[in-house]
């Protein structure tokens, strides 16, 4: 394991940033922290990087207890959620701060800049100023300048957040492929499961100060392990009383069920294929995802979502429909299951 | 360097909830506690150690003296007509300055700072000069028989002067925030300008006003240079406070220069209270 | 915008305010400082002691701006970029010199330094006097300005953050060269600020100096005191002589103070 964390603790007056907080890294992963606003995940990545000193527990690098050891020392790369680029310097000031820092030949430093200026493709650009430069520019150089001093560690803090919409997807897959490429353990910090699940190899997912789950996020996303992560991690519309359903019965100990859109099959009514177990609904509104339809159906007042695949039958607001649940993630405070719609299954046939 | 000293319980919550890779915190709060204390809090300590050597009789005989407290009169009244008179005024040039484009704008706005730059003595005599009986303002108005300088109207004028800086610069920022698209709006909607001035802008500007009012007037009750030539400092009359200890100082009278002195904090403190909950309240709105 | 009758009043009335209140006593200095000829303006402003005040201004101001820089530098790095009990506590005690009468402020000296303070034997026995010396003066006028630069540094750097300080730190940057690199090219229109008002006011403290100066000519006296003097002893065109210096420069430090006052809000901006 390169990064360890063992039982970390850290308090800010009454908020307990990092609950008992364990994980380990893989050397060369690109790993995600995921979880919402206040839930540890900048403190954790702050207690590794030596920007915070933990209450208690244990951090080590590459089998290192590193928490005594000053930040600088601890060959970590950092960038800063707003990238923090020195605004009073060059592209080319801020890429080499690190190596002057350490006293570095100036020919030495010239060829690194040069070659990072290269790898993240902002030749050129050598003399402008933080101000003259886009939102991903500035990413860009964040991202070169932690590197520059050859870090074995990189960590990211909400790399996105502060950039357009539009560019972002594009940033994603070129810090992806870029990290790929230089091929440096790497953690990233972010509240967006869509930005998670695309670029981490691994996620590990914190709430309260705690973490909820670590795992690939196909994994997560099949198999959540606790009700937070149920919930978190794709769409997930609670239902009410699951009991009431047709094909699912009480399950003692587990009050709550959410449902994913793609548990819900919606189907015209002179289609339906199940028709004792499936329910009638009616359409209430559709809606253009751009590789797929995402139609609201109201079942009897409970409002549910499901995507539909541009090929199939075009549906219409208000028209009634056959509404198919066939399976449900229950839950209580500690545990979730995955059960399916008993009448599918004594039916004997499983699609999809 | 004063880690170790700091090794008590404050040093340590102090030192864990301190940054933790900026360098420096333990030299610059040193410096910084070790400078105040010589320069500010040690001496001002001595208003304390000295009062304790006199009586609590003594202390209030001091402060409640008849002609003191005529000087407390004379400082009150002219400071707190100075302010209103200023908060006019201030309300006035902060807007004028805001919102309208005329020639000399931005040499008007300068000069707005003419009192903090101006040596006060410099004011004093030259404002003492120009009110007297023989000075172009003074000389107009002693042909009706009103005398400006060594009376309480001189008082009050150098008053105005040192204090409109105070009420203009709160009042601006708050102007300037202030989107104009918001009485347009209330045009839009057939307001009138002067409704639109005291329903809208009006609230909106009352706090920096009062936070200017203070300051200024706080100022006023302080201040030495630019009064105390106009004042003339006739006993009873145009006697200020910062005078009277003056001269209690100089007859070696120092549990009463002190005590006087010690009025004069405490009602200091007050004002800077008051300001800075107002403050607070500004910031409040102005942010949300 | 359209100009209106209000809004010609409303102009006109400021404008009265502003030429009757701040523009005629400038006018009022210039006018008796040369109502008898550029001759007796040269030998006022040329005089032994109006030149030993003027020098004695010039000393007692480099040493307040040398105070009060290093600790406003020291002040605002340590609150303005760590986190600590007692911050609001420390900026209030800070600000105190700007909530107190000069005349208080030269009290304090005296209290502390003259005759009956308590660190007299002390001074005494080191052979230095402070009240009725230049030290006196020199303290009361650092008392008086001491927020000053402070003041304009703390909430600046409060508002830019940490996280370039934090960078430079994370990649082994030491200190003295955080500030030197980062910290300074952020602050350095706000410290010069600073360092105008600072001038001003204590080239032109009269108040606190006064009560600790003792008035001994060509020894203690400040240029302000100076003007004092003169204008008790009825030397009208010599005391407006010796003003026009203060009004000069002050004039001067007003039209430094707008040119940087510009550069600071293009900075921010």
């Amino acid at each position: 394991m390169y990064v360890e964390l063992k039982n970390l603790n850290k308090r800010f007056g009454n908020y307990q940033a990092a609950d008992g907080v364990s994980f380990s890294i893989e050397k060369g992963k690109l790993v995600g922290l995921l979880g919402p606003s206040g839930s540890g995940k900048t403190t954790i990545l702050r207690m590794i990087s030596g920007l915070e000193q933990p209450d208690s527990g244990d951090i080590f690098i590459d089998g290192v207890r590193v928490n005594d050891l000053p930040a600088a020392k601890r060959g970590v790369g950092f960038v800063f959620q707003n990238y923090a680029l020195f605004r009073y310097m060059t592209v080319f000031d801020n890429i080499a701060f690190g190596l002057t820092v350490q006293k570095k030949d100036k020919a030495f430093i010239r060829a690194r800049v040069t070659e990072l200026i290269r790898l993240i493709g902002l030749e050129g650009l050598e003399k402008r100023r933080p101000h003259q430069l886009s939102g991903g520019q500035k990413q860009r150089v964040a991202f070169a300048r932690a590197l520059a001093p050859n870090p074995h560690l990189l960590l990211l803090d909400e790399p996105f957040a502060a950039i357009d919409a539009k560019v972002r997807k594009e940033l994603r897959s070129w810090l992806r492929e870029t990290i790929g490429k230089v091929g440096i353990t790497s953690v990233f910090v972010t509240h967006d499961q869509e930005e998670a699940v695309e670029v981490a190899d691994d996620i590990i997912i914190t709430n309260n100060g705690r973490i909820e789950q670590i795992g690939s996020p196909v994994d997560i996303y099949r198999n959540p392990k606790t009700p937070f992560a149920a919930q978190f991690i794709g769409t997930s519309i609670r239902i009410p009383e699951y009991w009431k359903l047709h094909g699912y019965e009480k399950t003692p100990g587990f009050e709550h069920a959410v449902v994913r859109p793609e548990f819900v099959l919606v189907s015209k009514i002179e289609k339906e294929q199940y028709p004792v177990t499936s329910k009638r609904g009616v359409i209430s509104g559709i809606f253009f995802r751009g590789n797929a339809m995402e139609l609201n159906i109201d079942v009897n007042g409970l409002h549910l979502t499901s995507n539909q695949s541009l090929d199939e039958a075009a549906f219409a607001v208000g028209e009634e429909v056959s509404v198919l649940i066939y399976r449900l993630y229950i839950y209580n405070e500690t545990e979730v299951r995955l059960v399916e719609n008993s009448s599918i299954k004594s039916d004997g046939t499983f699609f999809i | 360097m004063p880690k170790r000293a700091m090794g008590t319980n404050t040093g340590r919550s102090i030192r864990r909830r301190r940054n933790q890779v900026i360098p420096g915190f333990g030299l610059s709060m040193g410096v910084t506690i070790f400078m105040l204390s010589l320069i500010v809090l040690i001496p001002l300590a001595s208003v304390f150690v000295v009062l304790s050597g006199a009586t609590p009789q003594e202390i209030w005989k001091a402060i409640t003296d008849p002609q003191t407290v005529s000087t407390y009169k004379v400082s009150f009244a002219c400071a707190g007509i100075a302010s209103v008179v200023n908060v006019v005024f201030g309300i006035l040039l902060a807007w004028i300055i805001t919102r309208y484009k005329f020639p000399l704008r931005r040499v008007l706005d300068g000069l707005i700072e003419l009192p903090f730059a101006l040596p006060t003595a410099v004011a004093g005599i030259s404002l003492t000069t120009l009110y007297s009986d023989k000075g172009w303002i003074g000389g107009f108005f002693a042909k009706f028989g009103v005398m400006i300088s060594y009376t309480t109207i001189g008082i009050t004028i150098a008053m105005i002067f040192i204090g409109i800086p105070f009420v203009v610069r709160s009042i601006q920022p708050v102007l300037e925030k202030l989107d104009p698209q918001y009485d347009e709006a209330a045009s839009v909607l057939g307001a009138s300008k002067a409704r639109i001035f005291f329903k809208i802008i009006f609230p909106e500007i009352t706090p920096a006003a009062l936070t200017g009012f203070g300051l200024a007037f706080a100022r006023a009750i302080g201040e030495y240079g630019s009064v105390v030539f106009i004042a003339g400092n006739i006993p009873w009359k145009t006697q200020i406070t910062p005078l009277i200890i003056k001269s209690k100082l100089e007859q070696f009278n120092y549990t009463a220069a002190t005590s006087i002195a010690l009025v004069m904090i405490i009602f200091a403190f007050c004002v800077l209270f008051g300001i800075n909950t107002l403050q607070a309240r500004i910031n409040r709105i102005a942010q949300g | 915008m359209k100009r209106n009758g209000v809004q010609l009043i409303l102009i006109l009335l400021g404008a009265a305010f502003v030429f009757v209140m701040l523009i005629l006593p400038l006018i009022t200095v210039m006018t008796y400082a040369l109502r008898q000829g550029w001759e007796t303006f040269a030998e006022a402003i040329t005089d032994d002691y109006a030149v030993k005040a003027l020098k004695l201004t010039g000393f007692s101001t480099v040493i307040t701006l040398a105070v009060n820089t290093a600790f406003g530098v020291f002040a605002s790095w340590a609150i303005a970029k760590f986190a600590f009990r007692g911050k609001q506590v420390l900026t209030t005690l800070i600000d105190i010199p700007f909530s107190i009468s000069p005349i208080i402020a030269g009290l304090i000296f005296i209290l502390v330094f003259g005759r009956i303070g308590w660190a007299y034997p002390l001074t005494e026995s080191l052979g230095v006097k402070v009240v009725f010396a230049v030290p006196g003066i020199v303290l009361a006028t650092i008392f008086v300005t001491f927020p000053f630069i402070s003041r304009e540094l703390i909430p600046l750097m409060q508002a830019q953050g940490n996280e370039e300080e934090e960078a430079a730190a994370l990649m082994g940057a030491k200190g003295l060269k955080i500030y030197r690199r980062i910290t300074l090219p952020h602050i350095k229109w706000a410290l010069l600020y600073g360092v105008i008002l600072c001038t001003a006011r204590a080239m032109g403290e009269f108040g606190a100096v006064s009560v600790v100066s003792g008035h001994l000519r060509g020894k203690t006296n400040t240029l302000p005191l100076h003007v004092e003097i003169l204008f008790n002893e009825y030397k009208l065109t010599a005391a407006f002589a010796v003003s026009s210096i203060l009004v000069v420069t002050a004039i001067i430090i007003m039209i430094l103070r707008n040119i940087v006052e510009y550069k600071l809000k293009k900075e921010e901006g």
